[in-house]
């Protein structure tokens, strides 16, 4: 009976169920990228061996690390961190404790997986396991303690899983013990000790801001900033905190500090601002409770690494942009951190060095252009301006002005806009670390031909750009974004649920036609 | 005469497999991925084909759609074939409505740029041939330790320590650096053109390559033409990947 059905009536089932499958078909993702083909080898036995280590290293890691492991390559200048100096012994990542040398694992751990938020990358795509242990075995050399030394492991007890009351009990710790003084009440690398902090080798060195876990060098799991407590981190002012803090302590403290991550991996990067609507005014407030509802979007900032002068360290990694808008104006929130409050300050003698203003601002094209083609995304170029809205520290104002790119190995080409014709407001505040600055503007202007006009339903280019004044950015010299969009969002239409549902009446009239038009006896092939 | 073969299969169902497994071919099978609008020609070729094979060699009323009419009509016999009708009246209209739901309730994206990868140079760029890529050995492999510090102080914090395009400030910028261990990348440009985009970097660009979103320097402004010579000997070095040469 059952093969009966089936022999009679599949057909008709897997023809709509085909049909109804393939309508239903979304577009389809851009073709996958090619991957690399395999080479064949003959396999041969992987040994480990110094001289290996020694070809790799000069071939991989010498550009960066140098001829003898000092840090001292060509590409060290640039970074920051600077690359390793293996010289002394100091090794930061490690399982062993606090004055020891590293284990081998520990060392091939770091190769393997690489350091994010820094130019060390994951070797893994590259070189095979016996490659990095040779190589290991040869960046020991440059360190004499790793002949006369043993690693001495440290030891991880029963683990506390995260809960409130952990959280809690680590966030006492965190204050007590005196984390708070480097890394400051919010984990964002603010605390009063920060300014003076040096490394080892005399260089001045920035807390770890524990708010963005991704780039946590060596882990931001539990576990790993447990290991990072315990062993502290050699080189660096960060101390061990074994004879300190029991394993209760230490996993209640690490449970906090992986909960102040602002994201649960990496940041989720928009490519939009979307702007939503409100009732009433526009915030003008960066404390205004209404932005708390709001979706945040990130973006990535990066150093201005393309024209002369050029900024290779720049402090501010990112923005976060909430936006609202009425039927009047849009207001844009724009969010960063910072761990210095720096306002204009000149040089003191020849050790401190002059400080500038810390700085955020938003870039638009100067004229809205037919087609995609926009200025170049580092503030313009001569044919085609962009239109800059920038907030001052030092002021507490938005200011604005034209730009036409950037004239190597001077600077900015500005044109100031008189204040008469600034449409934005602004205001910030800083707090924590952390500064917060509203760009507010009506939406259409009375000068319709030379000021941009914004309008609801369309998207505009938009890039972001910031300043640490206290890192000696200024002009030319900052982070900033690729060009983004923002959108000034309409609410959707009703039309998503009235003309699906107009389908659904019109299939299920031709049902209810069908089987009405069988049981008259109309149509071919009547059963009976 | 030979007595002919009864059918143990309806013809409509053997066409209606060999549909669908035309189907999960080109869409699971078939690499890269083809868009849907690919797929949809294809199908609908295929549907073509299968009416005149079911009208040449069957009567397509009794095969195709005296059944269907039946299954739809109410006509069927067995709880089973009872039950799987009603599944399918009820079912169609619900994929209707949220097809149809889904393509209303779009999410506003932003325009693409789309761009030309890799346009044509100008003309003062073609045809040079790299001055540094000499038969001496030993002086080869000094100029490429000399290109290889050029990269190290230079490229690396876009193009990466591992020159895949993935450096500390890769991510930030669109479009993304260049992957030089991508084999589709390296092997396919000649020298010349290399030295044309290092030369005069984003801004040299074409406009239908988009030059205002490129972060790539004009290193003709801060290299000199020995520099960008000798950095192309180390990226091919470096991957193993030999530039095009001219046929």
């Amino acid at each position: 009976m059952l093969i009966t059905a089936i022999r009679k009536y599949g057909l008709p089932l897997l023809l709509i169920l085909g049909v109804v499958a393939t309508s239903g078909q979304a577009e389809e993702g851009a073709p996958a990228e090619p991957k690399k083909a395999e080479e064949k080898k003959t396999e041969e036995k992987p040994t480990v061996s110094m001289e290996l280590g020694k070809a790799i290293y000069e071939k991989r890691c010498l550009g960066c690390h140098g001829p003898s492991g000092a840090g001292d390559g060509p590409a060290a200048e640039r970074f920051k961190p600077r690359p390793r100096d293996f010289t002394r012994g100091l090794f930061k990542y490690k399982t062993t404790a606090h004055g020891s040398v590293p284990n081998d694992d520990d060392l091939v751990r770091v190769v393997t997986r690489g350091l994010p938020g820094t130019g060390m990358p994951a070797w893994q795509s590259l070189l095979k396991e016996n490659e990095i242990r040779s190589v290991v075995q040869y960046i020991k050399t440059f360190a004499p303690q790793f002949a006369s030394e043993t690693p001495k492991q440290i030891t991880i007890g029963a683990e506390i899983k995260p809960s409130k009351e952990s959280i809690e009990k680590g966030k006492d710790l965190f204050n007590k013990v005196g984390c708070i003084m480097c890394h400051g009440d919010e984990g964002r690398g603010n605390g009063p000790l920060a300014p003076t902090l040096k490394d080892n080798w005399g260089r001045p060195v920035q807390p770890r801001n524990l708010t963005k876990g991704w780039v946590f060098r060596g882990g931001n799991a539990p576990k790993d900033i447990y290991t990072r407590i315990n062993t502290g981190l050699m080189g660096t002012p960060m101390p061990s905190f074994a004879s300190t803090l029991d394993n209760e302590k230490s996993w209640n403290l690490a449970n906090y500090v992986n909960s102040l991550s602002q994201y649960p991996g990496a940041p989720d990067w928009k490519v939009a601002v979307v702007a939503k609507p409100v009732t009433g005014e526009v915030a003008d407030d960066p404390d205004d409770p209404r932005w708390a509802g709001l979706e945040q979007h990130s973006f990535p900032l990066v150093g201005q690494v393309t024209i002369d002068p050029r900024m290779f360290t720049p402090t501010v990694d990112m923005v976060t942009v909430k936006g609202m808008y009425n039927a009047k104006d849009f207001a844009l929130l724009v969010i960063w951190d910072d761990p210095t409050k720096s306002v204009a300050t000149p040089a003191a003698g020849e050790t401190v060095p002059e400080i500038f203003d810390d700085a955020v601002a938003i870039q638009f094209p100067a004229k809205m252009k037919e087609g995609n083609e926009k200025p170049y995304f580092i503030m313009g170029d001569p044919a085609h301006p962009v239109y800059v809205a920038r907030w001052t520290a030092g002021t507490n104002k938005v200011d604005e002005f034209n730009a036409t790119g950037t004239e190597v190995k001077v600077g900015l080409r500005i044109k100031p806009q008189e204040e008469s014709h600034w449409q934005f407001k602004g205001k910030g505040t800083y707090k924590s670390g952390q500064y917060r600055a509203v760009f507010k503007r009506a939406l259409t202007t009375e000068d319709k031909e030379t000021d941009l006009q914004i309008e609801p339903g369309k998207f505009y280019p938009i890039a972001f750009t910031a300043w640490d004044g206290s890192n000696g950015e200024r002009d030319a010299q900052r982070s900033l974004s690729a060009w983004y969009s923002i959108l000034l969002e309409v609410p959707a239409s009703k039309d998503r649920f009235i003309y699906p549902t107009l389908f659904l009446l019109v299939v299920v009239g031709v049902e209810w036609w069908i089987s009405r038009s069988y049981r008259n006896g109309n149509g071919n092939g009547k059963q009976k | 005469m030979a007595q002919i073969k009864k059918e143990r299969v309806p013809p409509g169902i053997r066409v209606a497999l060999a549909m669908l497994g035309f189907y999960l071919v080109l869409k699971y099978v078939v690499r890269p991925p083809l868009p849907f609008s690919v797929i949809f020609m294809y199908m609908c070729m295929a549907l073509a084909g299968a009416i005149m094979y079911l009208t040449l060699f069957y009567n397509i009323k009794d095969a195709v759609i005296t059944p269907l009419y039946t299954f739809l009509g109410g006509g069927v016999e067995g709880g089973m074939a009872k039950g799987g009708r009603y599944a399918v009246l009820v079912a169609m209209p619900l994929l209707v409505w949220f097809g149809s739901y889904e393509k209303f309730n779009k999410k506003m994206q932003p325009p693409l740029d789309s761009r030309v990868i890799h346009p044509a140079p100008p003309v003062e760029f073609t045809g040079l041939y790299n001055p540094y890529r000499v038969e001496d050995k030993e002086l080869f492999k000094k100029y490429v330790a000399d290109g290889k510090e050029i990269y190290y102080r230079n490229c690396i914090f876009c193009h990466g320590d591992l020159l895949n395009g993935e450096g500390i400030y890769a991510h930030g910028f669109n479009p993304k650096p260049a992957n030089f261990q991508d084999p589709t990348v390296l092997p396919m440009l000649q020298e010349s053109f290399l030295f044309w985009r290092i030369s005069t970097g984003g801004i040299g660009l074409p406009q239908e390559s988009t030059p205002w979103s490129s972060a790539m320097p004009r290193w003709e402004a801060m290299l000199s033409d020995e520099q960008r010579w000798k950095v192309i000997l180390f990226l091919s070095e470096y991957t193993g990947f030999s530039p095009r040469t001219w046929e």
